[in-house]
C-alpha cells in the first residue's frame, strides 16, 4: 500500500484543519462494484455516479444513505450556506474525497478562489456575515467535536435569529455530512479528480454561468423526492427514537429513521455488535443520551447491564461472534482520527473480517458518529 | 451650457473613478494585511504546537475555553532511560542529544497512537498523560497499550543504535491513575498545560521501582482493575515508597502475548 504523505515542512499545525493538498490519503480499500440497477437509480434521482456510490453499492442501506447525502436539499438554510458548511466540515475531518468535491462545487456556485481559500484557511477571518460565521463555525465545531458543542452553541444561533427548526437542520446537515465523510475516509475512496479539474477550468466557469438555472431544476427535482416530515410521536418509538424525534418537522427525520432501521435490520453484522459500536462512539463523545439508547437495544438482545458495562470498559466481549471481536476498539478510533493511521487500521480490519463485513462496519461506525452528533447539539 | 454640463459630468465621473480606485487600493491593502495576519497566526500556532499538544492549542486559540483548572481523572505514564547519564559521559554531546531526540520521537509516536500526549521531557525522562485534555473512558488501557508500543519502538531504536556501533537503550515505565488538578500552570511569562496532585508522585515512584525490581514496566492496582484478561500481569511484592504510609501493590506487564489471568510471581 502507498500513502500520499505531504511534505512535513510545508504542512500546517495539526490543530488546524488541513488544506486539500495536506491530507494523507491511501489506496482504496474497497473495490468498485458494478451494479447497473443501482446506477440507473442514481441517474433517475438526478445524482452523479461517483467513486463512493460504486464502492458502497453491495450494502443496500449504506448506498441509499450515501445517495441521500447527495440529494438532500435543506429547506431552512440557503443552499450556498449549506455547501460552504459541508466543505468546512469535510475539511475538518480530513476527507480528501468530500472536501475536494465540495470545494469544486463551491467554485461552480460562483465563489472566487480567494474567498474559498480564506474560508478553508481560517473561517474566523473570512468575509462572512455574523449569521453565516456562526453557522460555519458550528459546522466546524460539530464535525470536530473536540471539545464537543453544547447548549450555549445552540443558544448563540437562536440569538442570531435562526429558528429552532433551522438549527435542527444544521445539526442534521453536519451529522449527515459526517456520515458520508467517514464512509469515504474509512474506505479511502479515491478523489473525484476529473470533477475537481473541470470546476477549476474554463468548462467549470461556463457551467458556473448556467449554474443558477441548472441548480433550480435539480433543486426542484430533489425537493420532490424528499420524504414527508413525520411528527415527533411517530419518530419517538423507533431505534434511537428520542434522538430522531429532535428532527421532527424536517424530512431529515425520516431519512435518519430509515437509515437506522435498515442498518439494524441488515444481517451482515449482528445487532449486538452494532449496538455496542453505537455505545462505544457515544461514550467517546460523552453523549449519555445516545449511550442509553444503545443500551436499550442491547437489553432487547439479551445483554444484562454488567455484560454491557464490561464490554464497554474493555472494548471486547465473549458474547460477540468471533469475527466481530476487533470492531469495538476500531469503532472508537473512528471518532477522532488521523487519516493515514485510520485507513491503515481499516485495511488491516478488512483482512480480518472480509470486504462485505467491513463495508457494513464502516457504515455502522459512520452512522453512529452521525447520530451521536445530532444528539449532542439537540439533547 | 452643454460644455459646462459635459465638463461637470466628466469631473463627476473622474471623481467617481478616483474614489473607486482609492477604495480598490484600500481593499487590496486590507486583504494583504488580513493575509499577513492569517499567515502570522498560522505560524504562531505551528510554533506553539512544539510546546503543547494539538488539542491544547485548539482549545486555547479557537475557543473561549481558556482551560479553567479542573479536577479530573487522568492516567500518568512516567518513562526514564536507564544508564543514559553514563552514555552522555562517554560520547560526544551532539551524539548523545541525537540519540535522545530519536528516542523521544519514537516514544511520542507510540503514545500518540494510543490517545495520549507527552506533556514534558525532563532530561532523559518523559511524562505522558491520558485523559487530561478530554474525557477518555479507556485511559488506563490506552496507557498500558502505549507502554507496550513503546517497547516495540525502543527495539526499533536499538536496531539503529546497534548498526551504528552505539550502546543500546533501556527504560523503566511506571503507570498510575487518579484524580488530579489539570490546567495551565506557571507564571504569565512561562506556563504550560499540566497536572498536579498526589497520583503524579505515585506514578513517578512506581517508575522508580522498575530499577529495584529489574523490570521495564510496572502498573498499580488502580490500573490493573481497569484491564481485561488479555493483559498478562505478574504480581510484584508490595513496596513502601517515599511519601506513602502504606506499601504500594504493583504488577509487571509481560510483553505482548495472548493468554489470560494474573499469575503469582
Amino acid at each position: 500500500m502507498t500513502l500520499a504523505v505531504p511534505d512535513a515542512s510545508k504542512t500546517r499545525d495539526p490543530s488546524m484543519a488541513p488544506l486539500l493538498n495536506e491530507i494523507e490519503w491511501g489506496e482504496p480499500i474497497l473495490p468498485r462494484v458494478a451494479d447497473p440497477e443501482w446506477e440507473a437509480t442514481i441517474k433517475r434521482r438526478g445524482a452523479p455516479l461517483g467513486e463512493a456510490e460504486q464502492r458502497v453499492s453491495p450494502v443496500k442501506w449504506i448506498r441509499e444513505a450515501c445517495l441521500w447525502v447527495l440529494t438532500y436539499r435543506a429547506r431552512e438554510i440557503p443552499e450556498r450556506l449549506s455547501t460552504m458548511g459541508a466543505m468546512v466540515a469535510a475539511q475538518e475531518v480530513s476527507c480528501r474525497y468530500c472536501y475536494g468535491a465540495l470545494r469544486a462545487s463551491m467554485k461552480m456556485l460562483g465563489y472566487s478562489e480567494s474567498t474559498i481559500s480564506r474560508i478553508e484557511r481560517d473561517v474566523r477571518v473570512a468575509e462572512l456575515e455574523p449569521r453565516e460565521h456562526a453557522f460555519v463555525s458550528l459546522c466546524r465545531k460539530l464535525a470536530r467535536s473536540r471539545p464537543r458543542p453544547a447548549a450555549p452553541d445552540k443558544a448563540a444561533l437562536l440569538a442570531l435569529g435562526y429558528s429552532s427548526l433551522a438549527v435542527s437542520e444544521m445539526a442534521f446537515l453536519v451529522a449527515w455530512g459526517c456520515f458520508h465523510t467517514r464512509v469515504t475516509v474509512l474506505i479511502a475512496c479515491p478523489p473525484e479528480r476529473f470533477f475537481e479539474r473541470l470546476a477549476s477550468g474554463p468548462i467549470g466557469f461556463l457551467v458556473g454561468l448556467m449554474e443558477p438555472l441548472l441548480r433550480a431544476r435539480t433543486r426542484r427535482r430533489h425537493l420532490a423526492q424528499l420524504p414527508e416530515p413525520l411528527d415527533a410521536a411517530a419518530l419517538r418509538d423507533g431505534i434511537f427514537g428520542p434522538i430522531v424525534a429532535t428532527l421532527a418537522g424536517l424530512p431529515a427525520a425520516a431519512l435518519l429513521k430509515g437509515a437506522l432501521d435498515e442498518a439494524f435490520a441488515s444481517g451482515v453484522l449482528s445487532r449486538s455488535v452494532k449496538a455496542l459500536m453505537f455505545a462505544v462512539i457515544a461514550r467517546t463523545l460523552e453523549c449519555r443520551h445516545s449511550e442509553a439508547e444503545a443500551r436499550k437495544l442491547l437489553t432487547a438482545e439479551g445483554w444484562d447491564a454488567q455484560e454491557v458495562e464490561r464490554a464497554l470498559t474493555t472494548l471486547q466481549s465473549p458474547k460477540l461472534q468471533p469475527g466481530e471481536a476487533p470492531l469495538l476498539a476500531w469503532a472508537r478510533d473512528t471518532v477522532h482520527y488521523q487519516t493515514g493511521p485510520i485507513q491503515q487500521a481499516t485495511r488491516a480490519l478488512c483482512g480480518q473480517i472480509g470486504q462485505l463485513a467491513l463495508l457494513e462496519a464502516v457504515g455502522v461506525a459512520s452512522l453512529a458518529n452521525s447520530t451521536v452528533r445530532v444528539a449532542m447539539l439537540l439533547e | 451650457m452643454i460644455d459646462w454640463g459635459l465638463g461637470l459630468a466628466g469631473l463627476l465621473l473622474l471623481g467617481l473613478a478616483w474614489q473607486w480606485a482609492t477604495e480598490r487600493k484600500r481593499r487590496r491593502i486590507a486583504e494583504q494585511l488580513l493575509a499577513t495576519a492569517d499567515e502570522k497566526l498560522e505560524d504562531m500556532q505551528r510554533k506553539f504546537e512544539r510546546f503543547a499538544s494539538p488539542d491544547v492549542v485548539e482549545r486555547l486559540t479557537d475557543t473561549a475555553d481558556a482551560y479553567t483548572p479542573e479536577r479530573r481523572r487522568v492516567t500518568m505514564l512516567f518513562a526514564d532511560l536507564r544508564g543514559f547519564t553514563a552514555l552522555c559521559d562517554q560520547h560526544d554531546p551532539g551524539v548523545a542529544v541525537k540519540i535522545l531526540n530519536d528516542y523521544f520521537r519514537h516514544m511520542s509516536l507510540a503514545i500518540d497512537r494510543h490517545h495520549g500526549h507527552v506533556t514534558e521531557f525532563v532530561g532523559d525522562g518523559l511524562l505522558a498523560l491520558f485523559g487530561a485534555t478530554e474525557a477518555n473512558p479507556w485511559q488506563e488501557r490506552d496507557a498500558v497499550l502505549a507502554a507496550q508500543a513503546m517497547r516495540s519502538e525502543l527495539a526499533l531504536c536499538n536496531v539503529s543504535l546497534r548498526a551504528r556501533g552505539l550502546p543500546e537503550l533501556r527504560f523503566g515505565i511506571g503507570i498510575h491513575c487518579g484524580e488530579v488538578v489539570a490546567g495551565v500552570i506557571g507564571t504569565a511569562g512561562l506556563s504550560k498545560f499540566s497536572v498536579t496532585g498526589d497520583p503524579i508522585n505515585v506514578a513517578s515512584r512506581v517508575e522508580g521501582l522498575t530499577s529495584q525490581y529489574h523490570v521495564d514496566l510496572l502498573i498499580t492496582e488502580d490500573i490493573r482493575r481497569a484491564l481485561d484478561e488479555s493483559f498478562r500481569l505478574r504480581v510484584m511484592p508490595p513496596a513502601l515508597v517515599k511519601g506513602k504510609t502504606e506499601p504500594i501493590q504493583t504488577y509487571y506487564v509481560e510483553p505482548d502475548a495472548p493468554g489470560p489471568g494474573v499469575s503469582p510471581r
